[in-house]
């Protein structure tokens, strides 16, 4: 077997202990950056490479030599020009340093809630994604059709290339395959869908004391539609759909617990009776949310961001896989023996008892915001110290589909989704084999299109 | 006259229709302007409760967020009683979220806690060049400069932002200070600032310290 070949075993192996309630030999490495820290360590312009992702491929490779980890050290990117600026995004602009990213932007007016709630995937594709994407304007619909599909293409054809380029690299240095973020699907808590593109920031925040009542509904409304964004086609005890959880550190307990978990809980719950794993991005401080995460699924992949390590490992250490809480701000100020002590520090914490993965609390976005050698450092003190001494024990909770019971929820209705059923009423003479080929066209549409709105 | 006491324990409260309630009724009495400057000042007073309760974990930034439209809702209600006449400013201060961010929720709560607080603000938006910043100082001379930003690539804006007011000879006359998400001490020394926070209320305290 070649070293690739036996290195990639091995990874699978400790990914796949963590995910099964094992020991594994060692805490697995889960260290990734994306296309713009990779473009500028390779010295290509950020924007540049931004246009051809193509163009990383030989710096991604010079990352994965230089640090150590055991999932790609390219992840990839999430955002890109091509499918934003060519339908004119509001909601992800490019900074005056190349960077894309999402500012605050309003899709939804108050007055729009009424239709929200009784036309929920209507409302986004007729009110809401014109708002944020000018260039799919609705009283121009041979010019938004075209915009719509060039889009679309760019999307489908850049993920292409950034994922040729991860596969090779996994392959030639024995990463664990497991995927990238998006693999097992990539969705957004109900009331987090409702805040960052239809309301805002600020207009949440607004209805929250104004329209209680409204947010609610909407909330339940969209449910159907975030739920099916998130749902992968296969399940698998190795893959994880992901959610970057954002307004919950921003709000009152009051409003968290009527508001933003109900629908949250039974998202998690309904893809657990599923068999389906998720994967959520706590981000900023949970700490006082604790006893509501204890009520996840057994076995949800909890990552941090800031917080109190040995909190949230006493109280959800043994029920979940935790991850995160390194902070990456101390690569670019640390010295190396002050990064190393963090690692230790948190890892002497953490792994104790299995079900953690090693990773920083969030990633850097430019090379800058980090020291190379530090990172280096890093990583490679991990592999060396986080080792254990009994691999193969048992680890914790067992995560059983059958715990989870709960009433599928309503199926997304609307004029502008097709079901097959609906497609043969209308054209009889189809054949059966056309099935799998138009269903799955319109699901790429219907994903695509609220990947426009996350 | 409006029971001032009542009105900011109102605006502490955040009961909005009960603050632009109370604000409506006063407007229409007729009042002179010294009263309405002592309505302005009640709701002020409420601002401060408001930070209060964010520093003990009773409100969160959603209801900063909704504090400060409270506040511009309430100043809006006053302006016909309000006159032209401009009170003493505690200081002044220039924030901006530093080039290459494009965030700017945390700054907005910034400005409008610093204002109720009287401060006079000079808001230079988003994605803002240290030239920006290096102009503006100069023009108009604040006591202060602000930097905001979310993403972990705003503090290389950040040190870049101080550098260039160092270069401009401007750095010795006013203090920085910085906020957001990745702030931290060990960046604010890297950077050069004299504060962080990444909390809005405590970030006034330290202004207020300043100024005094």
């Amino acid at each position: 077997m070649s070293d690739a070949k036996a290195l990639q075993q091995e990874r699978t192996e400790i990914f796949q202990d963590v995910y099964d309630n094992k020991i594994p030999k060692r805490v697995p490495i889960n260290i990734a950056m994306g296309l713009e820290p990779t473009a500028q360590f390779g010295g290509i312009d950020m924007t540049s490479a931004q246009w051809k992702p193509s163009m990383v491929a030989e710096a991604a490779d010079k990352l994965c030599q230089t640090v150590f980890s055991d999932v790609c050290v390219f992840s990839g990117s999430l955002r890109l020009p091509s499918f934003y600026q060519s339908v004119d995004s509001q909601s992800f602009v490019m900074g005056s340093n190349g960077f894309i990213q999402h500012p605050e932007v309003i899709g939804m007016d108050p007055e729009d809630y009424d239709y929200l709630i009784e036309k929920p995937y209507d409302c986004l594709l007729e009110r809401v994604i014109p708002r944020q994407y000018k260039a799919l304007d609705i009283n121009d619909p041979i010019r938004m059709a075209i915009n719509l599909t060039k889009s679309f293409t760019a999307y489908n054809n850049d993920m292409m290339e950034l994922g040729m380029i991860r596969n090779k690299l996994v392959e030639k240095y024995g990463y664990y395959p497991g995927g990238p973020i998006t693999a097992g699907g990539f969705t957004e808590a109900a009331f987090d869908f409702l805040a960052d593109q239809l309301r805002s920031f600020r207009g949440v925040s607004m209805d929250v004391r104004r329209m209680r009542d409204k947010v609610k509904a909407a909330c339940e409304a969209l449910y159907p539609i975030v739920f099916k964004k998130g749902l992968p086609s296969s399940v698998s005890n190795y893959t994880h759909v992901f959610f970057p959880l954002h307004m919950p550190t921003f709000m009152r307990e009051k409003d968290f617990a009527e508001l933003w978990w109900p629908t949250f809980k039974r998202h998690l719950e309904e893809y657990a009776s599923l068999g389906v794993h998720s994967r959520i991005f706590c981000e900023d401080n949970w700490d006082r949310y604790v006893d509501y995460l204890y009520e996840l699924p057994t076995d949800t992949y909890l990552y941090f961001e800031y917080g109190t390590p040995k909190l949230i490992k006493e109280k959800l250490g043994k029920k979940f896989i935790l991850s995160g809480f390194y902070p990456v701000g101390l690569l670019k100020t640390g010295t190396k023996q002050q990064v190393i002590d963090k690692a230790k520090e948190i890892i002497d914490i953490m792994a104790p008892g299995g079900k953690y993965i090693f990773t920083w609390d969030k990633n850097p976005l430019t090379i800058n915001d980090i020291n190379i050698d530090n990172l280096v450092a890093l990583t490679d003190f991990v592999r060396d110290y986080a080792v254990y001494q009994n691999p193969g024990q048992k680890a914790g909770m067992e995560f059983n589909t059958e715990d989870y019971k709960i009433a599928p929820s309503k199926k997304l209705e609307s004029k502008y989704f097709t079901t097959w059923d609906q497609f043969k009423s209308s054209h009889p003479e189809v054949s059966d084999l056309g099935e799998p080929k138009l269903q799955g066209l319109e699901e790429r549409v219907f994903q695509f299109l609220m990947y426009l709105l996350l | 006259m409006v029971d001032l006491k009542a009105l900011t324990d109102s605006v502490g409260e955040l009961d909005e229709e009960r603050v632009l309630n109370v604000l409506e009724d006063f407007v229409a009495s007729s009042p002179s302007e010294e009263e309405a400057q002592k309505v302005v000042a009640a709701c002020q007073s409420g601002m401060a409760i408001v930070g209060d309760l964010y520093e003990k974990g009773e409100y969160f930034v959603g209801d900063l967020i909704f504090a400060g439209e409270l506040l511009t809702n309430a100043i809006n209600t006053l302006k016909p009683v309000l006159g032209s006449s401009s009170s003493q400013k505690a200081g002044k201060i220039i924030i901006g979220t530093v080039a290459g961010d494009l965030h700017d929720i945390g700054k907005n709560i910034f400005k409008s806690m610093s204002e109720a607080a009287g401060f006079e603000v000079i808001d230079l938006g988003i994605d803002q060049p240290a030239s920006a910043f290096v102009e503006k100082v100069k023009q108009v001379k604040p006591d202060i400069v602000g930097m905001s930003g979310v993403l972990t690539l705003a503090l290389e804006a950040m040190k870049e932002t101080v550098d260039a007011l160092k270069e401009a000879g401007l750095r010795d006359s006013i203090k920085v200070i910085i906020g957001g998400n990745p702030v931290t001490k060990e960046a604010c020394e890297q950077i050069g600032a004299d504060a962080f926070t990444t909390n809005a209320a405590e970030g006034v305290k330290i202004i207020q310290g300043w100024v005094k």
